[in-house]
């Protein structure tokens, strides 16, 4: 490497327009015969919370590190703010990257650690200071500069990690699985202390999870990811009211599925033969398969009167189980195990004592969608 | 761990005998050379530092010493470039034949010395370097480099990978990389690892012996070829000040490691001081 390579001129200075459009055209990546993403269509709108969901091995990760620069993509083209970055290594990539386990320098400070994109961009030591501290105090850290990564916790970790990525103005923000190591009580109030910081800066963030909760929470849009390949994209209670597979449908939180066969569809919806629940008006998104199955979640199914208009149909009670906030209730419903569940306030809602159980569901809340499984 | 049970008991009876069995003979040569005698004995006749002033004041023995850390000089500073940089280089990364590599780069730890040492003295003969400490100590930094090698090496299985790729994302270039990430990582094991080499250096006898002259004739030579006509209290000394040098190596080295609590992934401090 020679000396003009590693100069900061080659460094992007931060304050250059950056909207912080992310783009993957056609991305593939394989190891050997193994094809780790396959040919990946991907876009981060300027401002744009966006997770890339999906279980281990899906590719997801691969994917994120490809936009950073650390992984190279074997065929396709990356694009941030509309200049293909293909060649450029990733510390003229000007993106802000949060790792899994925070990747905090040991022997800094935190103020330290935070100010060390804006010492290879040669800013000078008072500014710098002066930034960071800025950095560190948005995040809530402003006392704790002197620290060093050892010394705080796994949260305010992963704070410093925060700013220390935002510091230097990104043109956007990558996050990989950077909740996995908190605790649950944590993980939440991270999460909404990140979504609150991305939207006060207005930064494009893409975010890498398998935690579909986290991803409900924080997104605007969820690309879910499966054998290197996007199943299904789209804003969050999209993807999981309206699942396109059963994959998608069960990765995305429990859900009833229904065997079914079609009787005629237009598109947006669809009449269906569920067999013993017999004839219903559901969602349909107009995806084809050999094999379809409606999904309805749990907390989509209601006890109703047998006179209420919609789907229903009888059933019986198996088990009810108490979860706290929720109870879920086991029926058995013309030949199929169902799950319902309602909130404990709310319990048995909707039961008329001395008639026939009778369960059912808003046409609305049905989703067609292709078994793949 | 104040009550001592029977296998600690076996064990204290084992590893006593041991321990002195190995430190009596190293350190019996300190009262030797502090013998006011002119000849070698033991037990030392009276104290006296005669032969410690005798070993300064010849000019042989100084100039054996000189040449001893000219040669380690050389052996450690190019050790450690080369130890350090393979380390780093060869960390994380697989590729085909790399284990030859790690092989070629330990080769000289397990390849018979005089072998090498007649090795060297034909390729130094043939280029016509031999005739001063320089070939000595490039030779020397051959058998020191696989130290240095192992104990970075052996710091950098603690380094978090994702701390390159962090300072990356964040600006840093090679250069960067090396200063900010890896050197902190690595300096417990390169300063051990040049311990290592200085010491390896300083107690090297076959290679120097091959390839000695006047003029760069080190200690262990000048102390080997005395033995044989000249059996003074200066032979004591010398050893005395190889093993001191040893002893304060390691102890600077145990400072160091106890300072930096850092999780001392070392090598067995094993610094041989046989002379």
């Amino acid at each position: 490497m020679t000396a003009s390579v590693i100069s900061a001129g080659s460094v992007p200075r931060s304050g250059r327009a950056a909207q912080g459009a992310i783009e993957l055209r056609r991305v593939s990546k394989r190891y050997g015969d193994v094809v780790a993403v396959d040919e990946l269509d991907l876009t981060v709108q300027p401002g744009e919370f966006v997770t890339l969901l999906g279980p281990s091995g899906s590719g997801k990760t691969t994917t994120m590190m490809m936009v950073a620069g650390f992984e190279e993509h074997t065929a396709g083209s990356v694009l941030i703010d509309g200049s293909p970055v293909d060649t450029l290594p990733p510390r003229e990539r000007n993106l802000g990257v949060v790792f899994q386990n925070y990747a905090l320098f040991p022997h800094m400070s935190a103020l330290e650690n935070v100010e060390f994109a804006l010492r290879m961009r040669k800013v000078p030591g008072p500014e710098r200071r002066q930034r960071a501290s800025e950095a560190l105090d948005r995040v809530g850290l402003g006392k704790m500069g002197d620290r060093k990564p050892r010394q705080l916790s796994g949260g305010q970790q992963q704070r410093v990690a925060l700013a220390r990525a935002l510091v230097f103005k990104p043109a956007a923000l990558l996050l990989d699985e950077p909740m996995a190591a908190l605790d649950k009580r944590l993980r939440e109030q991270m999460q909404e202390e990140i979504k609150t910081l991305q939207k006060s800066l207005g930064i494009s963030v893409l975010f890498v999870t398998h935690d579909q909760d986290e991803a409900m929470a924080m997104s605007d849009r969820i690309v879910v990811m499966r054998d290197g390949k996007i199943v299904q994209s789209g804003p969050p209670e999209e993807v999981y009211n309206h699942p396109e597979t059963d994959w998608v449908a069960s990765f995305l939180g429990d859900t009833n599925l229904i065997p079914c066969t079609i009787v005629e569809r237009d598109g947006e919806e669809a009449v269906v033969d569920l067999g013993g629940l017999g004839l219903a008006k559901v969602r349909d998104r107009g995806a084809s398969g050999e094999n379809y199955a409606v999904s309805i979640r749990p907390e989509h199914l209601k006890f109703r009167t047998r006179t209420s208009a919609g789907n229903g149909c009888a059933a019986t009670l198996l088990s009810s189980t108490n979860l706290g906030a929720t109870v879920r209730h086991r029926l058995m419903a013309g030949g199929h195990e169902l799950q319902l569940r309602e909130l404990s306030s709310d319990r048995g809602a909707g039961i008329v004592p001395d008639e026939e159980l009778w369960v059912g569901w808003d046409a609305d809340k049905a989703q067609l969608l292709v078994l793949e499984s | 761990m104040k009550t001592t049970n029977p296998q600690q008991r076996a064990l204290a009876l084992f590893s006593i005998p041991v321990f002195l069995f190995l430190v009596i003979p190293t350190a019996i040569v300190v009262p030797v050379a502090l013998n006011d005698s002119r000849y070698i004995t033991f037990p030392p006749e009276g104290i006296s530092f005669a032969a410690v002033a005798g070993f300064f004041a010849d000019r042989a023995w100084t100039s054996a010493l000189t040449a001893s850390l000219q040669s380690a000089g050389i052996a450690v500073v190019i050790g450690v470039l080369l130890g350090a940089t393979a380390a780093i280089g060869l960390h994380g990364r697989k590729f085909p034949g790399q284990p030859a590599v790690v092989g070629l780069i330990l080769a000289p730890m397990i390849v018979p010395t005089v072998v090498l040492a007649l090795a060297f003295y034909q390729f130094f003969i043939s280029v016509g370097m031999v005739g001063s400490i320089v070939p000595i100590g490039l030779a020397h930094a051959v058998i020191a480099t696989p130290y240095v090698y192992l104990t970075t090496r052996a710091s950098l299985a603690g380094l978090n990978p994702a701390l390159v790729r962090s300072a990356q994302s964040l600006g840093a270039g090679a250069l960067s990389v090396l200063r900010h990430v890896y050197l902190p990582v690595i300096l417990p094991g390169l300063i051990s690892g040049a311990l290592f080499a200085f010491s390896v250096s300083i107690d090297e006898t076959v290679m120097s012996l091959f390839m000695q002259s006047p003029g760069a004739t080190t200690l262990p030579v000048k102390m080997f070829t005395d033995i044989q006509f000249n059996l003074t209290p200066k032979i004591a000394v010398s050893s005395a000040l190889l093993v001191s040098v040893a002893t304060v190596g390691l102890l600077l080295q145990v400072m160091f490691v106890l300072k930096r609590r850092s999780s001392a992934r070392m090598l067995p401090l094993a610094v041989s001081a046989q002379t």
